[in-house]
């Protein structure tokens, strides 16, 4: 087994349940443990059970309107999807919203 | 019969001849340019032939609404300004939000413009359909606070009975990132519009409320009203503004490497977490200040309650304040970046370009290119806030020898210093700078800037939001092709959105925008028309710009903005690896000339613009 963590920023956190910890409204983390060889697709399609989740990231496949990293990196879906994780990841789901 | 969702006027204003008048706007001409930067574009293709340079008399400074601005949907009292500025030297667009887009039309006009130079300061009075060109010397050298108090007092109108804008010191010293500022915090920046504005001797507009509402025939009211309170649900959750304003997506641009730290230096800056809207609003005290009938109200006055600054009252920083008057500057204290949002915003000047300029002044001060004695004495060490503070009022006024010379930009300035320092500023080789990001981490918007022909972002806007218009999604930011493929096709929607005197903010989604638009003039227009009104803009105004002696070779960053990153999430990602390959396949989605970048014939037919294909 490997320990990830995936962190949303998502401004609900608070509204995602108790599996997640949210020390901040923006913010939200699920620490889960998953089997060797997972990749990040398989780990993402294990993330749609979790409705809020499922609405605002994975409907109509990934939302285009999302950035994420591994470990603190930006990646893109086509580097990214495809990677086996490995003990200690740490993946963060980003909107791409900027201000004015 | 009025068009419906236009007054059908514009306001001609001569400041040589001392005289205004009114024209009518033709059906035609509206459906053809539709408002904003359209009518703008239009007007300055029209108007200001090669060989006007940005300072001349017969340069048009051109304000513009749009059939949205004043009809009821949320926060569309935004107006337009396009004219040709000092940081290109070419065309320029901008737009600020508050009241004066929808005053405009119920003082009788869809827009103004100004053309000649007063022998002395003046102010633009409109009210009643009717306009009048008024004295202003004694607002000579104020800042712009000063102003809207002594405009108002001597009109004896209450806060919002007017809407006005104008500029301060800045603009009438000509620094070239001067602003027009008004309606307390807002402000059309880019480009030095508030540098033509100097050069005009023209310190104010200012209009009159009128009555208050719409003066223009709207095609379907109860429509609009179903379709706004849709674009409205949207907005509401569409990024972090309703909730946090636009400084609640401070750390997540952190997050992807997109946040600018010391001029680009570095990429950490491991207090972010204090220094963004979240935080102001959670600990700071805050009040609503909405823009004309906005439901959004992202924007806010605050008072600090923390930090050196605490006691101070001003507008709350938007995310790119922020930026700029805290990472930028290695400034920590969230109230200092209030302080100097209000002194950049009273001294009337761009903050982004404020904050590229002395950044780079202050690594050049802390890798010892600039001592104290080209300083005059200030210690530029990062972080020093009252050090920047006393700096942006030099400039404004060309004060000293660090004041003037930065006043010119930090194009202008880094390349009369020289040398190695030469490389560190942050700017696109047209001229003018970027937004408050890093855009090495945020590679559509690094683009855009640079292949602009608006002087700041024209294609994309946080990004691209593809799915908003059909378009299939991103995979990759970092991918080359694919960033320069969506920037090509997702152009033109959003210079639509700058055609129609609205908030991105507030209506952010461009078909609920298309929706408005339709039930306020009736037109029943496709995605693929409004498209084709953004490209029309997007391609006069280059044709404008190669005509006033655009060079392609220009068309790229500067040393700095277009560098590696050494370390953050962005970290190793090298835009420029394909740059030449990037600008070529742009070019040819764009139906550009692969080599001269100009508009192919059959480009401009198919936009309605064939006869300007002498003209190149």
């Amino acid at each position: 087994m490997v320990r990830v963590k995936v962190e949303f920023w998502m401004w609900s956190g608070k509204e995602l349940g108790p599996d997640f910890e949210s020390p901040t409204d923006k913010r939200a983390t699920l620490s889960l443990c998953v089997a060797d060889g997972t990749t990040v697709r398989a780990l993402f399609e294990d993330l749609e059970r979790y409705p809020m989740i499922k609405s605002e990231i994975f409907d109509h496949a990934f939302n285009p309107d999302i950035t994420l990293t591994l470990n603190s990196r930006v990646m893109g879906y086509d580097e990214l999807y495809g990677m086996v994780l490995t003990d200690g990841d740490r993946i963060s789901v980003l909107p791409i919203y900027a201000g004015g | 019969m009025a068009v419906a969702g236009y007054v059908g006027k514009i306001l001609r204003v001569d400041l040589s001849e001392g005289k205004t008048c009114s024209e009518d706007l033709d059906e035609a001409t509206l459906k053809k340019w539709v408002g904003g930067v359209g009518l703008g574009a239009k007007y300055l293709y029209d108007e200001v032939p090669p060989g006007v340079e940005w300072a001349d008399p017969e340069n048009r400074l051109i304000w513009t609404t749009g059939p949205l601005a004043g009809s009821g949907v949320f926060g569309a009292g935004t107006f337009n300004i396009v004219t040709k500025g000092p940081m290109t030297n070419l065309a320029g667009s901008s737009q600020a939000n508050g009241f004066l887009g929808a005053y405009l039309k119920f003082s009788g006009f869809d827009g103004i413009i100004v053309q000649g130079a007063s022998p002395h300061l003046v102010y633009l009075w409109i009210k009643d359909g009717k306009a009048e060109i008024r004295n202003a010397q004694h607002l000579a050298g104020k800042d712009v606070w000063e102003m809207e108090d002594l405009l108002r007092a001597e009109l004896e109108t209450r806060e919002h009975d007017i809407s006005i804008f104008g500029i301060g010191p800045a603009g009438e010293n000509k620094a070239y990132f001067s602003a027009i500022v008004g309606d307390r915090g807002h402000v059309a920046a880019h480009n030095g519009c508030g540098a033509v504005m100097g050069a005009k001797n023209l310190k104010a507009v200012v209009v009159h409320s009128g009555d208050r509402k719409p003066n223009f025939p709207i095609h379907d009211h109860e429509g609009l009203k179903a379709r706004n309170a849709a674009a409205f649900e949207f907005a509401k959750g569409f990024g972090p503004f309703y909730k946090w304003g636009t400084g609640g997506a401070l750390s997540g641009i952190y997050k992807m490497g997109a946040l600018p730290v010391k001029n680009l230096t570095t990429n950490q800056y491991p207090e972010f977490e204090r220094m963004n809207g979240e935080y102001m609003r959670t600990h700071f005290q805050v009040k609503p200040k909405p823009c004309w009938k906005c439901g959004l109200v992202h924007v806010k006055d605050v008072t600090v309650t923390e930090g050196s600054c605490a006691g101070f009252v001003g507008e709350e920083p938007e995310y790119e304040q922020i930026a700029a008057w805290g990472p930028m500057i290695g400034n920590t204290d969230l109230g200092a970046t209030v302080m100097l949002t209000r002194e950049v915003d009273r001294l009337g000047m761009d903050c982004n370009e404020s904050s590229w300029t002395i950044g780079w002044a202050m690594e050049c001060f802390n890798k010892r290119v600039l001592t104290t004695k080209e300083t005059d004495g200030l210690d530029l060490s990062w972080g020093n806030v009252g050090a920047v503070k006393e700096l942006l009022n030099r400039i404004a006024r060309r004060e000293g020898y660090l004041g003037n010379l930065l006043a010119d930009g930090v194009m202008r300035a880094s390349r009369a210093i020289g040398g190695e320092a030469a490389g560190w500023a942050v700017y696109t080789y047209k001229g003018s700078s970027p937004r408050g990001h890093d855009h090495r981490g945020r590679w559509v918007e690094l683009f855009d800037t640079c292949l602009t022909n608006t002087s700041t972002i024209e294609s994309s806007w946080a990004g691209v939001h593809t799915q908003m218009v059909d378009l299939p999604p991103h995979n990759n930011p970092f991918s080359h092709e694919e960033v320069f493929t969506l920037n090509a096709k997702f152009n033109g929607i959003r210079q639509f959105d700058d055609c129609l005197g609205i908030c991105r903010i507030a209506t952010p989604h461009p078909k609920m925008v298309l929706d408005c638009f339709n039930a306020v003039t009736g037109w029943n227009w496709s995605l693929e028309d409004a498209f084709t009104v953004g490209l029309r803009t997007v391609n006069l105004l280059r044709v404008f710009n190669f005509r006033h002696g655009m060079r392609v070779e220009d068309e790229r960053p500067s040393e700095r903005y277009g560098s590696v990153p050494a370390d953050g999430p962005a970290q190793g990602r090298d835009i420029l690896a394909k740059w030449p390959e990037m600008v070529q396949g742009y070019y040819q989605l764009m139906g550009w000339d692969e080599k001269t970048g100009k508009p192919l014939p059959e480009t401009m037919e198919k936009l309605g613009l064939e006869e300007l294909v002498k003209d190149l």
